[in-house]
Parts: structure tokens; sequence; C-alpha cells
């Protein structure tokens, strides 16, 4: 009997050898993630995996990456800039991911595509809209590209729909006031606005602000109402930006042409703390269930997990066709060839074997360029953002006019 | 001219709850010479009940007032009589400074744990209805609410002026030994003036309801507008309280319209600052 067990375990062990180069072939190609999985942060990073899992699914079930599976492995940052690069190097160290996405905080970012460089893995970021982490500080890194908008793209975008708009609207948009927050964000806003403004022909009546959590905004109202602008540009965590319109309303006073940089505006409790009131509402936003590209996905995303795709969801979701072209175009997962195979890339229209691009836009090009006179490597140049309004209750996309087929609701009614 | 009227409605219905929050602050500085730093917590407090009272059952954030006022008399009793009391007999400030320091981080958390960081609000059927009164325009809520709180002023001064426990809350307040010495119950009079104190931050929670959002550190900024107000209208004065929170209002909103809203903070903490300094010097030189 003894000597049955120690040939058979003698048997199993030669199998196992036997069996590793036969299944060398089939090795998935590993995709690491790093992103905020537990902490405050986590239903964020929950959105952003789904995201990433049907693109996973899609595409393995259509037979895989040059016959080979995607995998996902998985790293959590909690947040913590030091727990993301523990977490980056045993990913790529202990894991042997092939390439990395991340992460949901740009500072955590920065710090994982330091160490993705260092070991040679290509990375790409959805999400991180923070404009200094491809200013020349980084050129440096390159390993990492960037999907998502700039911080100031967002805002030139915000402009841009302002100009856009005298062609629905009737009425040009000549002068525009600000009102945010004090902190960070808010500065942020102030900053990208003075970029840009000029170029624009807008004239920045006023810049108003508050402290996060304010007990009353009325005064700030009353100064937005002296100025009356043509827009308001804003900025605001969810509990402001509920007291904001609020307090619009009680000092009766209607601004014609309300853009958020999403934030609190775009929160679900926004619309479901006001409800009617936020009618008219416009916000910047990655992706919305309505853009004209993305409501097939929407449907078999919602199917899949009950829950509507957003923003992060789409972007993230881009992010992994964008390596599975890059993979394909190497003809291998070596970190040097499949970044050239990105760096090379030029998607138009739709991905090769995929589907249309599902957000606001309808080209990929990583490119090193100028922004505002500064230069800028290896993000996407064609990406921008959509612009969403309050109709009915409801976030439609009214701006860019080639996504959409509803107009922009003005004046804002507010109620 | 219609903006600055506009101003000072905007002022004094917001003045209303510092008074409120600052009036709680000084019953209980009045008679125990404690500062409670975990006065805007107990605000918080009150607006989660406020809200799970109207969601549970249906009521309408008004018709709560009273059962949350009682429920936090009932909770500021209970922590008066277990923590508090034995605290004071130390007679050391610090011990009863991060005693309720401590536990406002407790309430704070506690509500994050229990109902998350989501920011609440409790809609009715006239929260977005407004009232043109000539020029000025005001939220109907604002108005129940500064309507609801003028009447509890006007009532807790009363209370404190004419009735029995009133006169002995005040005895204990002026000489803790003399009111023990004809009798009166020092122990009593402390659960009572906390459970008080408590009681109109709920109340004033409860009347925020129906306008501001609702989230565990909502109370952070009126638990600290309730110590300027104490501090500029006098330490354990009622009516003092009750007018310093209305000029605090007024202030807010005078800077904002007269200078700019960025500094109208700054312009507080600066007025705050100097009248602490003026007063000291008063009582310096009467000395």
């Amino acid at each position: 009997m003894k000597k049955m067990i120690a040939l058979l375990s003698i048997l199993a062990m030669l199998l196992t050898v036997l069996s590793v180069p036969a299944m060398a072939d089939e090795e998935p190609i590993r995709i690491g993630t790093i992103y905020a999985m537990s902490g405050g942060k986590a239903a964020i990073g929950e959105n952003i995996l789904r995201g990433i899992d049907f693109a996973v699914k899609e595409i393995n079930e259509k037979g895989g990456v040059n016959g080979r599976m995607l995998e996902v492995v998985r790293g959590d940052h909690a947040g913590d800039p030091a727990q993301g690069k523990s977490e980056a190097e045993r990913l790529i160290t202990q894991e042997h991911v092939d390439v990395m996405m991340g992460c949901h905080m740009s500072t955590v970012t920065e710090i994982v595509a330091q160490v993705c460089t260092q070991y040679g893995v290509p990375m790409i970021t959805a999400i991180s809209t923070l404009d200094r982490l491809s200013d020349p500080d980084h050129e440096a890194m390159d390993y990492f590209f960037r999907l998502c908008p700039l911080n100031s793209v967002y805002v030139k975008d915000m402009l841009e729909y302002l100009k856009d708009s005298a062609e629905q609207t009737g009425e040009e948009v000549k002068t525009i006031a600000i009102f945010t927050d004090r902190a960070a964000i808010g500065q942020e806003l102030i900053r990208c606005v003075e970029l840009y403004k000029d170029e624009y022909g807008f004239d920045l009546v006023a810049t108003v602000d508050y402290t996060s959590d304010a007990t009353d905004l009325s005064a700030q109202v009353l100064a937005l109402k002296q100025a009356n602008p043509d827009a308001i540009l804003c900025d605001s965590y969810i509990g402001d930006a509920t007291l904001f319109v609020q307090t619009l309303k009680a000092q009766n006073y209607t601004p014609k042409m309300i853009v958020a940089k999403a934030n609190g505006f775009t929160d679900p409790a926004f619309i479901g703390n006001l409800a009617n009131v936020a009618n008219g509402v416009a916000s910047v936003v990655e992706f919305n269930p309505d853009l004209i590209n993305g409501q097939e996905i929407n449907e078999e995303f919602k199917a899949e997990y009950g829950v509507n795709m957003n923003g992060h969801s789409a972007e993230s979701y881009t992010v992994v066709w964008i390596f599975k072209t890059a993979i394909e175009a190497a003809g291998t997962t070596d970190g040097a060839a499949v970044r050239d195979a990105i760096a090379a890339l030029d998607i138009q229209g739709e991905f090769p074997g995929g589907r249309k691009i599902v957000l606001p836009y309808d080209r990929i090009k990583f490119e090193d360029y100028d922004l505002a006179g500064e230069p800028h490597y290896r993000d996407n140049i064609y990406s921008s953002v959509a612009i969403a309004q309050v109709q009915d209750g409801e976030w439609k996309t009214v701006w860019p006019f080639d996504f959409t087929d509803t107009k922009i609701l003005y004046p804002a009614p507010l109620q | 001219m219609d903006i600055f009227l506009q101003a000072c409605v905007n002022g004094l219905l917001m003045g209303g709850f510092y008074s409120l929050m600052g009036m709680g602050q000084n019953v209980i500085f009045g008679v125990m010479k404690i500062v409670n730093f975990c006065h805007g917590e107990m605000l918080m407090v009150g607006m989660y009940l406020t809200y799970v009272l109207s969601t549970t059952f249906g009521l309408d954030p008004y018709l709560c007032v009273p059962f949350v006022a009682v429920l936090m008399f009932m909770l500021g009793a209970v922590i008066q009589h277990t923590l508090i009391t034995p605290s004071l007999g130390t007679k050391s400030f610090t011990n009863l400074l991060f005693l309720t320091v401590g536990l406002g981080l407790l309430l704070s958390n506690g509500a994050l744990v229990i109902f998350g960081s989501e920011y609440r609000t409790i809609p009715t059927a006239y929260s977005q209805t407004y009232i043109s009164l000539g020029p000025v325009n005001v939220a109907l809520p604002r108005l129940i609410s500064f309507c609801v709180l003028v009447v509890i002023s006007v009532v807790l001064f009363a209370f404190l002026k004419y009735t029995t426990t009133g006169k002995q809350i005040r005895a204990v307040s002026q000489n803790p030994v003399g009111a023990e010495v004809v009798g009166i119950n020092a122990r009593r009079i402390y659960i009572l003036t906390y459970g008080i104190g408590t009681a109109l931050a709920g109340v004033a929670g409860a009347l925020l309801t129906g306008f501001y959002t609702i989230f565990p550190t909502a109370g952070a900024s009126f638990g600290f507008r309730a110590l300027i107000v104490v501090v500029v209208g006098g330490l354990g004065s009622i009516p003092g309280a009750f007018f310093a929170g209305i000029f605090l209002g007024l202030l807010e909103t005078m800077v904002a319209l007269f200078i700019s809203p960025s500094y109208s903070d700054l312009i507080v903490f600066i007025t705050f600052i100097v009248i602490l300094v003026v007063r000291q010097m008063i009582i310096i030189r009467r000395k």
C-alpha cells in the first residue's frame, strides 16, 4: 500500500512537471489593477472594477488576446500612496502582471506609475485627471499613459460648451462667474478658468467662494445675483451643491446657465434631494447612459450588474480594450514592445473586433503635445467630456451635439 | 436697497439658529461653568433623530420637534448623570474638555457608522415653497423655523425667570454652595440644565432639517458658532446669547455683502478676537 502511494505521488509529480510546458501557451495575460477596495473610497473602486471585469469577460468570450485569456489581478491601495507603492511592487514581482491599470487618486497613480516605469510594465490610467501627471517633471515616466481628459480639459470643455450653446439657445454667453469651494477643488477651477477665459472671450465678472459644509450660502448667492453673469461655473461637494441650488430658489435668483464640474452635482443624492428644483443644472460627465455610443453597452452592463455604467466604469472598460489592441499589435507581452504599441496606437471610431468607443469622443491616440503653453506627455489628445443637464429629474446628455439628440433646456428653469 | 433688505432677512433667519445654539451652550455654562464641546454634535444627533422619526413614522419634520426635544433631554440627562457629574467632582477643566470633545467624536463617528457619509434631506410638500414679502424672498421652512425658535427662546427665558425650577437653576448658577444650603438639590439641577442644553441643540437640529442637508459632521460649524455667540453675548447670559446670535448672523451677511463673501468668516473671527481682547482690557481696568 505504501509503495502504491509513493508510486502514485511520483506519477502525480511527473504529471505536474510535464503539464507545465503544455499549459504555457494557455497562460493568461495578467492585468494588474490598483484601486481602493477598502476604506472610504471603496464604492468608487467597485464601479471601476465592474468596467474592467465587463471588458475582460467580453474579450475572453471572443477568444481572448492572441489566443490567451485575460486575467485580472487586484491590488488594494485603500487610498494610501505608500500602500499603492507596495501593492504595485507585489503585483509586478510576485504576481508577474503584464500590464497595469490604476488608480483612483492621482497621488497614488503617480507613485504606482513610477514603480511601473522602473520595472518596465506598461500602465494606463483610466481616470486620474490631475494635470501634473503628464507634465515635464514626469516626462521620464515613459511607461505611463493617460486615457481620460485632464482637469484643465474638463474646464476647457465647459467653456467650449458655453460657446457652442449659442447655437441652440440663440443667446451668446459673454459674462461668466465662478461659484466654488475655497478648498483645493475650487482653486483648481479658478486656475483653469483663468487659463482659458481669454481664448473664449469670456468676461469673468465674479469669483464667489465659501468654506466647505457652509451653514448658509445666501450671501454668496446675493453676490452672484448682483454680478448677474450669463453663466455660472461651479464645483462643490454634495452638501454645498444642494444648499446652493436651494438658496438660489430662496433668493429668487434663476441664473440662465449653471455648469458644474461634476463632483457633488453628479452625486445620486443631488437629484434625490432637490427633485424638480435641480432641472436645468448642467454638469460635466465622462459618460452618460443616453450617449449615442453608450446606450447599447449600458443595457448589457445594467443586465449584468443591475446599475447604470458610469464614467469610471466606461473609461476602465475602454482601457482594457486598449491593452488588448496594443498586445495584439505587439504580438507579445514584452513590456517595451507593448509600450511602443500603445504609443503607436490610433483608434478611430471603433476597436478592431470590438465596439465603437463608448465615450464622448471618437478617436484615441496617445501623444506628446502642448497644453496652455506647457508640454505634456503621453495623454490621449482626443479625449473630451460630455455635458449633461438635469431634465425631468434625469441627467440627459446635451453636448457634444454629435453624441446626443437632446436639446439644451434654456434658460434653466430650476423647478 | 432690495439686496440690503434681503441680506438683513437672511442674516436674521440664520442668526436665529446661532442664538438657539448659543443659548443651549449658555444654560450649561451658566450652571456648571463647563464648555460643552459636543454641542454641535448634539445638533447633528437632533437632525438624525428627526430624519429617523420622519422616515419611519412619516411625521412632518416640524411635528418631530417635541419628540426630539424630549428624547434629546433624556440623552442629555443620562450623559450628565453617568459621565459629567462624576467628572465635575475632579474640578479638572482638562478632564471635562476631553470628555466632551471625546463624546463629540464618538457621536459624529457613530453617525458615520450607522448612517454612512451620504448627505440626506427630508423632502416635504412645502420644502421648495418660497414667499415674497415685498422685495424680500423667504423660503417657507426657514420662516417657520425662525418663528418656532423665537417662541422657544421666549419660553426658555420665562421658564428661567418665573418658575420655581427656573429660579433654582439660576440660584445654582449664581452660588452653588448657597443653593445647596437652602435645600436645592444641585445634582438634580445639573441633570436638568444639561438636559435642557442638549434639547435646545437637538431642537435647533430638527428645525434645520427643513432646508439643510443632514450629514455626520453637520454640527461642527454650528457648534463653533455657538462658542462665538457665548463669548460675545456674555458667558451665562441667556438674552445676551440670543442677541449675540442674531448679531453674528447679520455680521456674516453684511460683511459678505459690503466687503466680499470670501472674507465673511475671516472678519467674523477677527471681530470675535477683538471683542475678547477689549473685554479682557475692561475687566483688568475695573480691577
